[in-house]
């Protein structure tokens, strides 16, 4: 609006892809406490659930547009302008996780390739940030048991990015929806099967009350990260300080919000068993394999097809090979499984 | 004047019709996917983008044949009881100030959203089967360009009715079934008479 | 003024010119877009190019980088943005399918059909002829969800009969009049798909919960027609024989199997395969087409001039309900961004309603806007504005959507725009005046509120059957 007096504070409105419901939604105002607090209230940021302005998917378009000054989302919701933007959470597995994947990112090149898609390949007026590095995802919520690949045949099962192709491949018909039509989407019939993300919140959806099988473990989406879209000029216009602020509490958010998850989304699988009766699974091995095999043939059918998700492909994979390995080698075999085992005897076999 | 405005509602009216048997389309497209998804078990992957698609198309392009036959709500509790030619010197004022530019607006920022689509080929979010969907953005542009002649032919009727006071009304090719029975009705009384 | 007062004058002015009567999605989206400039004025963001020209920039240059800037507002791009997200709402798409097979029904010859046999069927009973004309109307505006046709064909059809066994003017009025109007309100109906593309609601939980509240409706109805007929045996007297035949009850089996089981298995098979998640209601209402084609064909009614008709009726019911929306999505993102809603709630909250207060206000603003508007302009428009405020007074958008919903019954009834008394005053004989249809229906206004008034105390009407289904 006009006639902003010096002293006002720049308003920063950031939308983000999540009902206001959403646990995710006080990510985004962790974030938006930290900006305020370190710009001393120069900045004063309005964090609005999805649908506030525009709709979930369409926050990369009103970022880009400058409809919204910053959008807190994930990369797979801009998937229909290049399948390329699920690489950057929602791609094959190379044996990392999601702070593996946010170490590419910010040490291993992934930011410049992120522009690069963005701004040269996509032409959006927008700068990109990853932050909150996800826990793997479960395979999600079915009304009966899925053991077998035969089992998923046929079913309409709801996931974003890359995990639709992935699926796809495995005989599953797969929608795409933003998080908060997931269940209403379950009512109407719309679907048959879904995952959004952890146990926190499917269970704020009431994934609880149209599924009761969880299965937990995993390959679809083994690495995602939140996204920070920030459209450009608002950047460029900002003072260097300001700027620097609005990009680092991504990171001291990013820090804020895995503490605060880690605390959330273990009360609520403990809750989703105990009140609300939900049947947790391990995903089957042959599921599991039937996926890291589906991966392999996606990967090399992404790679023919696109020489920048090639390039994205080959940075991550030969990033993998150092790092994960390094990960992996390291724990050996003293998994925090084998400790936790030890400490509370058979609790990891009860449901 | 007059062979504008009926050259507008041929128009308006030929796409919107056209488009609107899109409407045979959509109930066929969507009953095969119960065919497929729930007797086959074997449901599309394309049948949730193009059913709205076809719904988004379909109501897009039949704007300004609505328009054309004054079909869009008015509250016009009051409206429907002024003269024609206070209606229409309201009509036209509004025009100008509401309807064109938001008219104007759909083409033109329409087009810089639809060319944004096309430059990268942009592809449904809603499923991996990849349906096209830039063509359907275009489609923002093509109902602005359609409403916008039309627009131009509802102030010329306007000016008339000014003129007149009487409205120039657009020859109905269909007629709700209740408009079409209280025409039989009132025809029919005034023949008793 | 700030920019939540602004959003609030937006609000007021856009009332104000509602009541001038241009087409109300065309306002909304000027209003929506005059706003939104003011909103997503900027100066230096739109006119960056234009303040960096040098001093030996062209006078045509600094034109029409000037004018690039003028333009160069984000509303235009939120319009757009907008009417996308309007186009590609997949709730909607249900709409022109459900309204394909109104459509199609309303031309398959059907209420004659039905409306002689359940005359039959009802012969015996007080007020017969009342209750075969409600039970008609109600099954057909259920299947075709059109008032106006429900209305004017009942009134060429059944009004007649009723006078002519020598029913009370009003009494017979009535009766279609508020039978015609069930047809928003009985799932499967487009006016809630609207209020739940409007609150976010889902769909099949408000058919689930709008199901025992239209029964109850249509009950107090039936009720109020047999009650009256009772009391007042001369304001419907019996048939005569020649009025309505008597009828061998296998004779009368066959009619009825032939004309009112093909109408309610259609309207159970539609609304059952969305109630029981077997199909989503978009699936359903194609089948539901699909369905009123081959009843219209076995009725023999189906020609390609009524097949055509109904294609060009649907685009054109279509585009106006959902251009309704691309104007209140664009209204409704600058009101927010605006921070309207926030000063609205500060409002009400200001006056420290219990829930109940709120919950009357609320209904009793809704019942007088239906006065002037029709269901489509407040649900779209004028139901969101209270949405917001629903949880501060912890009341549920389900439920409120059905007291809504119920309650706009009433808007087709009440003047100055009470269409459903037009169209029966339309068609009828000359002698039928309105203020005998406005007597008529009197009653009917009275036995909406009584309904609202169950749903409040017994909230397990309306809540029953969702929560059984969906389980909560
Ligand atoms: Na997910
Ligand atoms: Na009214």
């Amino acid at each position: 609006a006009p006639a902003v007096l010096a002293q006002a504070p720049i308003q920063m409105r950031m939308q983000t892809s999540w009902p206001a419901a959403n646990i995710w939604q006080q990510f985004a105002q962790n974030y938006a406490d930290r900006v305020e607090a370190m710009s001393g209230g120069r900045i004063s940021v309005d964090v609005l659930p999805a649908g506030a302005i525009v709709g979930a998917f369409q926050v990369m378009d009103a970022c880009s547009d400058g409809i919204l000054d910053a959008a807190h989302s994930v990369p797979p919701y801009w998937y229909g302008k290049s399948k390329a933007s699920s690489l950057f959470g929602t791609g094959p597995v190379y044996g990392g996780d999601a702070i593996n994947l946010l170490a590419w990112f910010n040490e291993g090149g992934g930011d410049e390739l992120y522009r690069e898609l963005t701004q040269d390949i996509l032409g959006l007026n927008v700068v990109g940030r990853l932050g909150y590095p996800m826990p793997l995802q479960p395979f999600g919520w079915f009304k009966g048991e899925v053991n077998t690949v035969a089992d998923l045949q046929g079913f309409r099962y709801r996931t974003v990015g890359l995990a639709a192709d992935l699926l796809q491949k495995m005989g599953m018909s797969v929608a795409q929806l933003p998080g908060g039509e997931i269940v209403p989407a379950m009512e109407r019939g719309v679907i048959d099967a879904f995952e959004f993300n952890n146990p926190t919140s499917d269970r704020q959806f009431g994934a609880q009350d149209v599924a009761k099988n969880y299965y937990l473990g995993s390959y679809h989406q083994a690495t995602e990260t939140i996204e920070y879209i920030f459209n450009k000029d608002f950047l460029d216009d900002l003072d260097d300080d300001l700027r620097a602020i609005v990009m680092h509490s991504v990171e001291a958010a990013t820090l804020k919000n895995i503490g605060f998850a880690l605390d959330s989304y273990s009360a609520d699988l403990k809750a989703l068993v105990e009140e609300d009766n939900v049947i947790l699974h391990q995903t089957s091995d042959e599921i599991l394999d039937a996926q890291l095999q589906a991966w392999t043939e996606l990967e090399a059918e992404l790679m023919a097809e696109d020489p920048f998700m090639k390039k994205v492909l080959d940075s991550q994979r030969a990033w993998n090979e150092r790092t994960a390995y390094y990960q992996i080698m390291n724990d050996g075999n003293a998994s925090t499984a084998r400790a936790y085992e030890h400490v509370f005897p058979g609790r990891l076999n009860q449901g | 004047m007059i062979s504008y405005i009926k050259f507008a509602d041929a128009l308006s009216g030929w796409f919107g019709k056209a488009f609107a048997w899109l409407i045979i389309l959509m109930t066929a497209g969507t009953s095969y996917e119960v065919f497929m998804r729930y007797v086959l078990n074997k449901p599309t992957p394309w049948a949730l983008d193009v059913s709205f698609i076809m719904y988004g198309t379909l109501f897009m392009m039949g704007g300004a044949y609505t328009l054309s036959l004054g079909g869009h709500v008015r509250g016009d509790f009051l409206y429907r009881l002024w003269k024609p030619r206070t209606q229409a010197w309201v009509d036209l004022v509004l025009y100008m100030i509401f309807f064109f530019p938001g008219v104007t607006a759909l083409i033109f920022a329409g087009w810089k959203y639809a060319a944004r689509s096309w430059s990268y080929a942009e592809v449904s979010v809603n499923s991996p089967a990849g349906i096209p969907i830039y063509q359907f953005k275009t489609i923002i542009v093509a109902a602005g360009i359609l409403l916008f002649i039309q627009g131009i032919a509802q102030v010329m009727r306007c000016i008339i009715a000014i003129r007149n006071n009487e409205w120039m009304v657009a020859k109905k090719d269909v007629l709700e079934t209740e408009e079409l029975l209280i025409k039989q009705a009132s025809e029919s009384k005034k023949d008793d008479h | 003024m700030t920019d939540p007062q602004v959003a609030l004058s937006m609000l007021g002015i856009f009332i104000v010119l509602v009541f001038l009567g241009f087409p109300i999605a065309f306002t909304l989206m000027a209003m929506g877009i005059m706003f939104g400039y003011y909103a997503f004025y900027d100066e230096g963001r739109m006119w960056r190019a234009f303040n960096r020209l040098g001093e030996d920039a062209g006078l045509w240059e600094q034109w029409s980088l000037w004018v690039q800037g003028f333009f160069n507002n984000r509303i235009f791009d939120l319009f757009v943005n907008q009417t996308f997200t309007v186009m590609s709402n997949e709730v909607l798409t249900a709409i022109p399918l459900f309204l394909f097979m109104g459509y199609i029904v309303e031309r398959a010859n059907i209420v004659d059909r039905l409306f002689t046999t359940l005359n039959i069927a009802a012969k015996g009973l007080p007020g017969s002829m009342g209750i075969a004309a409600l039970i008609t109307c109600a099954l057909f505006a259920t299947a075709t969800g059109i008032v106006g046709a429900v209305v004017t064909l009942m009134g060429l059809l059944a009004l007649p009969a009723m006078l002519k066994a020598r029913y009370n003017t009003s009494f017979a009025a009535g009766i279609i009049c508020a039978g015609g109007t069930l047809g928003i309100l009985i799932p499967p109906s487009i006016m809630l798909i609207v209020y739940a593309a409007s609150s976010g609601v889902s769909i099949v939980r408000l058919y689930a919960a709008a199901l025992y509240p239209s029964l109850v409706l249509v009950g107090l109805y039936l009720a109020y027609i047999i009650g009256r007929s009772i009391i007042q045996p001369s304001f419907a007297p019996k048939p005569t024989k020649e009025e309505v035949p008597d009828m061998p009850v296998g004779q009368l089996l066959w009619m009825l199997a032939t004309s009112l089981f093909p109408l309610a298995f259609l309207i159970l098979a539609v609304l059952g395969s969305i109630l029981f998640g077997l199909a989503t209601p978009t699936e359903a209402a194609s089948i539901g087409a699909l369905g009123g084609i081959i009843l219209a064909i076995a009725y023999r009614a189906m020609t390609f001039e009524r097949l055509r008709e109904s294609v060009y009726l649907t685009v054109r019911t279509t585009a106006m309900v959902c251009w309704l929306f691309v104007g209140s999505y664009t209204f409704s993102s600058v009101f927010s961004y605006l921070g309207g809603e926030h000063l609205i709630s500060e409002f009400v909250m200001s006056f420290n309603l219990t829930p109940f207060q709120f919950l009357i206000m609320a209904q009793l603003i809704i019942f007088l806007l239906g006065w002037p508007l029709e269901w489509s302009e407040i649900i779209i428009i004028f139901v969101p504005i209270f949405l917001p405020l629903l949880p501060l007074f912890g009341i549920d958008p389900l439920f409120f959507g059905i007291l809504v919903a119920l309650n706009l019954q009433t808007s087709f009834l009440t003047p100055p725009m009470a269409m459903s008394a037009y169209y029966l005053k339309g068609i009828a004989p000359p002698e039928v005046q309105l203020t005998h249809i406005f007597k008529g229906v009197l009653p009917y206004l009275g036995m909406v509120f009584i309904a609202m008034a169950m749903m409040y105390q017994f909230p397990q009407i309306v809540f029953s059957l969702p929560e059984a289904i969906y389980g909560r």
